[in-house]
This record gives structure tokens, sequence and C-alpha cells, in this order.
């Protein structure tokens, strides 16, 4: 046997954590700057799905803003056929406030029903020829609490206020708030299956496209490993890449959305509104934009783990 | 250092590569395996740095069982094993330097240190003025070289070497048979497979031959 020396290793100069982080990143940047086609490729896919996701998005929080504006609406009259004394008013209200589901009340006096009729009739003069306090009806208008203003409780609630003594007539926006509701209702399913299925369809071709990225590039995945790196040594570079691309899309997406909400978008609830005051589309709010971004850096850290997955197996 | 018992290995299609492989290389020794082509030296080098497993028998590396080295553990096996591959395996688009580094880079050395040992390293094989070509751009000894030079820049205790002078010209076969010869001098157990007769017929060293998976000849250092 031939003598060995003792063998004279260089002292190891091991980086620290936040060294090791640095390594990272820059390999990432460099990973990036290298297969700048594949990484175009995989962020515009990435912000193209964000896109139509966060567009399905801003529909869905339009919808239910509108839903909103629109049951604020509902609204329960109780009639009678003559003014009601001080006495008879005070005793009707806290009846009818104790029953579940009685939001606010006012009462509207014959006076002030005629008020609102004139200012509805402006400038039709012949048509208020005639009217006078007298034949309107005095009458208590109810606003309901929120949950109570759809569909059955609805119903339930005024079933039990024509229990109530005292009230001539009940009206109440019964058939198309029941048919709103039922669309309402029917859009939100609509809604989330469609998002389910857009999300699902999204990570699939975001891991594929990021397949492809890690494809181009399994010669080093193989010589790393062979020259003794780890396993988290090796996927590290790659996830970091995967979030930035996540965190670019989700940039590049928010911001096309934004473009196409200040081109065109933000009048476009005209159409869906009553209230012209009201009718503009709303943006997203911060809390769902930064839920959009965290959902794009998920996307592509998910992707390029997955896609790992395929590639490292020892 | 190396140590194989009753070591067989078949691959997937049932063709047989390796039987009955008894072997033991000595700390520090430099041996050579040889045989024709086919004979089984890839597969048993592959052995040795965990890129095959058995399909019976033991293997030793420095001490340590390596059949049942868990995955997580195999990086650490191959920290200890330079290799230098049949076909280079150097990336195509990264720099001389850069592809030296990554033996260190896995070991967590800092950026500097990199540096000045792949230099030192690369000057020592005479390709300090290539360092920032990539591997393309550079002949077959070049290529060579800087295969050698990433096996060996962590100082590693065992040099695997696959056919190291391949199909290069006399005087780079010398200049890496130089180089491997140094770095067992500086304490590495080198183990070169070839089967270029006239390179081995020049050295001196223990040869082990193989035929058709079997070793036919130079299994034990005391023969
Ligand atoms: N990946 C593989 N799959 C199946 N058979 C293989 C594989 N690699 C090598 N072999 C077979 O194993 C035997 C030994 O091959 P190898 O170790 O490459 O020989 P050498 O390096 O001595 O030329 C040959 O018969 C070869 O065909
Ligand atoms: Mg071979």
């Amino acid at each position: 046997m031939p003598p060995s020396k003792p063998q004279k290793r260089p002292k190891l100069s091991r980086e620290g954590f936040g060294g090791q982080l640095n390594y990272f990143l820059s390999r990432a940047v460099t990973n990036i700057r290298q297969n700048l086609f594949v990484n175009v490729l995989t962020i515009g896919t990435i912000s193209l799905a964000i896109l139509i996701v966060s567009l399905l998005l801003l529909v869905f929080v339009n919808l239910e803003r509108v839903t909103d504006q629109w049951s604020e609406r509902v609204q329960v009259t109780a009639y009678f056929d003559n003014e009601l004394t001080p006495q008879e008013l005070h005793t009707l209200k806290s009846k009818i406030l104790s029953l579940n589901g009685t939001g606010k009340l006012e009462y509207v006096t014959k006076a002030v029903a005629l008020q609102r009729f004139q200012a509805r009739m402006k400038g039709q003069d012949a048509l208020l020829e005639g009217v006078t306090a007298d034949i309107l009806p005095a009458s208590l208008e109810i606003q309901l609490k929120k949950e109570n203003r759809t569909g059955d409780s609805l119903k339930a609630y005024v079933d039990r206020l024509a229990k109530i003594q005292g009230i001539a007539e009940i009206q109440y926006g019964d058939d198309w708030v029941r048919r709103f509701n039922k669309f309402m209702d029917f859009m939100r399913v609509v809604g989330i299956s469609l998002g389910c299925f857009l999300l699902l369809a999204v990570v699939f071709i975001v891991a594929n496209t990021i397949k492809l990225t890690i494809y181009s590039r399994k010669e080093e995945l193989e010589l790393l490993s062979l020259v003794g790196a780890t396993r988290c040594f090796i996927k590290m570079p790659f996830l970091i890449e995967g979030i930035i691309q996540g965190a670019a899309g989700s940039i590049l997406a928010i911001a096309m959305l934004s473009s196409l909400y200040l081109g065109f978008l933000h009048n476009a609830g005209n159409f869906i509104s009553f209230n012209p005051g009201e009718a503009d589309l709303v943006f997203l709010p911060l809390s769902h934009l930064s839920g959009v971004f965290c959902g794009g850096i998920l996307l592509g850290f998910m992707g390029s783990l997955t896609s790992l997955k395929r590639f490292i197996n020892f | 250092m190396i140590q194989l018992h009753n070591v067989f290995l078949s691959y997937q299609n049932d063709v047989t590569a390796l039987s009955n492989i008894n072997l033991n290389v000595a700390k520090g020794e430099f041996v050579f395996l040889t045989g024709i082509s086919g004979a089984g030296k890839s597969t048993l080098l592959k052995l040795l740095y965990g890129a095959l497993k058995p399909s019976r028998g033991q293997i030793l590396i420095d001490g340590e069982n390596i059949i049942r080295l868990p995955a997580s553990q195999i990086p650490f096996l191959r920290r200890k094993v330079g290799v230098v591959f049949q076909d280079f395996k150097l990336l195509p688009n990264r720099t001389v330097l850069e592809n030296v580094a990554l033996t260190l880079e896995v070991l967590g050395w800092g950026k500097k240190d990199i540096g000045k040992k792949v230099y030192h390293v690369l000057k020592q094989m005479g390709l300090e003025h290539k360092i920032n070509s990539t591997p393309l751009r550079l002949s077959g000894g070049e290529q060579q070289r800087v295969a050698l030079a990433r096996a060996l820049v962590n100082d590693p205790k065992i040099i695997l070497a696959d056919e190291p002078t391949g199909n290069l010209d006399e005087e780079s076969r010398e200049q890496i048979l130089g180089i491997l010869k140094g770095a067992n001098i500086r304490g590495s157990t080198v183990v070169v497979a070839s089967h270029d007769k006239k390179l081995i017929g020049n050295c001196h060293r223990r040869v082990i031959t193989l035929d058709k998976g079997h070793i036919v000849e130079g299994s034990d250092a005391a023969k």
C-alpha cells in the first residue's frame, strides 16, 4: 500500500443563512436571465391566468354589491286606513319592533305622503289636481334586517306582521325580490364553479409551463445531484424562481386589470344598476388585490414544487 | 477505502453487468480498472458514487456501508467522491469558472473563497486563461481537464475517472495522468477506468481487469 500523506484541507468558509439565501437568489435571477424566453412564457401564462380569475372576481364583487344595494330597497310597508293617534302609533311600533327581523321604522303621515307624491309628480300639475292628503293612506315603512330581506324569511316576516291588528294592508316587493334572489343564487353557483374550474385549468397550465422550464435544465439538475447537492439545495433556486414568476405574473395581471378597469369597465355598470349615482363598477378592494397577489406567488411556488417532483427522485 | 463484497448488478432488462465482485482498494491507492468495452467498468464506478444500487452484495466507502444509505445521505457520499464522467457532463451555458465552482457551491463555500480556489486549481491544469470561456469553445483535452478540475477542486477522498483519456492526443493524456497522480499524492484514492493499454502499461500501478462482469485479475492489493 502506498503511503498516504495527511490531507491538507482548506479552511471551510461556510456561508451563513443570509449568504446561502443570497446565493439562491442570485442563482434564480441568473437562471431567469439565461432562460429568458421560457420565463417570459411562464410569466405570461401566469399573468393571463390570474387576469381571467381576477376579472371573474371583479364581476363577482360587483354583483354582490348590487345585490346589497337592491336588497336595501326591500322594504315592507304597512298601510292604515286612518291616521294613527300617537297612542296607537306607539303601541304598533313597539309590537312591530318586537318582531324578529325588524330594522328601522318610519311613520309616514298622510301629509308626508302627499308631499312625496307631489315631489314625484313635479311638472305634471294636472295629475295633482284633486289629490288631497285625505285620499292618501298613512303608512309605516319597515326596513328589514339584512338576513330577512330575502326569499322565505321575508315571506315569514310578512306573515307574522299580518297577524298584528290594525294594519289594513301590507305591501312588499314580493315577486321581483324572489326572482332577483334566485338569479343571484344561480349566479353565485355559476361563478364559484366557473372559478374553481378556471383555477384548476390555471394550475394545470402553469404547472406544465414550469415543467417546460425545468425540463430544459434537466442536465443541470442531474449534475448538481452528482456533485453532492442536497435536494433542498437543488430545489431552492427553482422555488425562488417560481415565486418571482408568480409575483411578476400577478403584478402584470393586476396592472392589466387596472388598465382594463380605468379604460372602460368602471362605467360599464350603468347596465346593471338602478341608481345612476351608484352605477360605476367598483375596483377590487385591497384585501382582494393582496389575495390575488399572494395567489399568484403561491401558484408559481406550487407549480415549481410539483414540477420538481418529477425530476428529483434520488 | 473502497470495499466490495459479493456484489452483483443486473439492469432492468436482465443484463447482468456485474457478478460476484470482490474488491479492496486501500486508502491512498491509485488503481486502474480495465477490460474491453461492455465489461462493466462504468457500471462499477456508478456503484461507488451511489448512482446505482447493486442487486446483491455490500459496498463500503470510507468505512460506511452505502447499500443502506437513505436517499437523503447520498449527497454526503458524493461530496467525498469526485467523479470525472465519461461524457464530461459540463454545463454548456456556464463558464469554466462556474462549472468548476459548482462542487464548492454545493458545500456552501463563500464566493470569494470559491473564486480563489477554482483559479488555483485551473492554474495547476494550465487552464487559467480559459476561466471565462464556455465549455463548447474548448478542445476535447481542455474540456476533460475542466471536468477533472470540477472533480478534484474540493480535494475529495476518492476520485473516480471514467475513460479520462478517451480519444485524446498523447500530450493531453500525459497531462491528465499527471494531474490524477498529483491528486493521488495529495492524498486522494484514485480509480481510473480505462481500456487504454499503453497508458496503463506505462504507469506501474495495480490493474483490476474486468471481463463480462467478472473480475479476472487484481481484485486485491495483496496478490
Ligand atoms: N443503463 C443500462 N441499461 C441496461 N444495460 C446497460 C446499461 N448500462 C450499461 N449496460 C450494459 O451493461 C454492460 C456493462 O456496461 P458498462 O458498464 O457501460 O461497460 P464499460 O464501461 O466497461 O464499457 C454492457 O453489457 C451494457 O450493455
Ligand atoms: Mg464505460
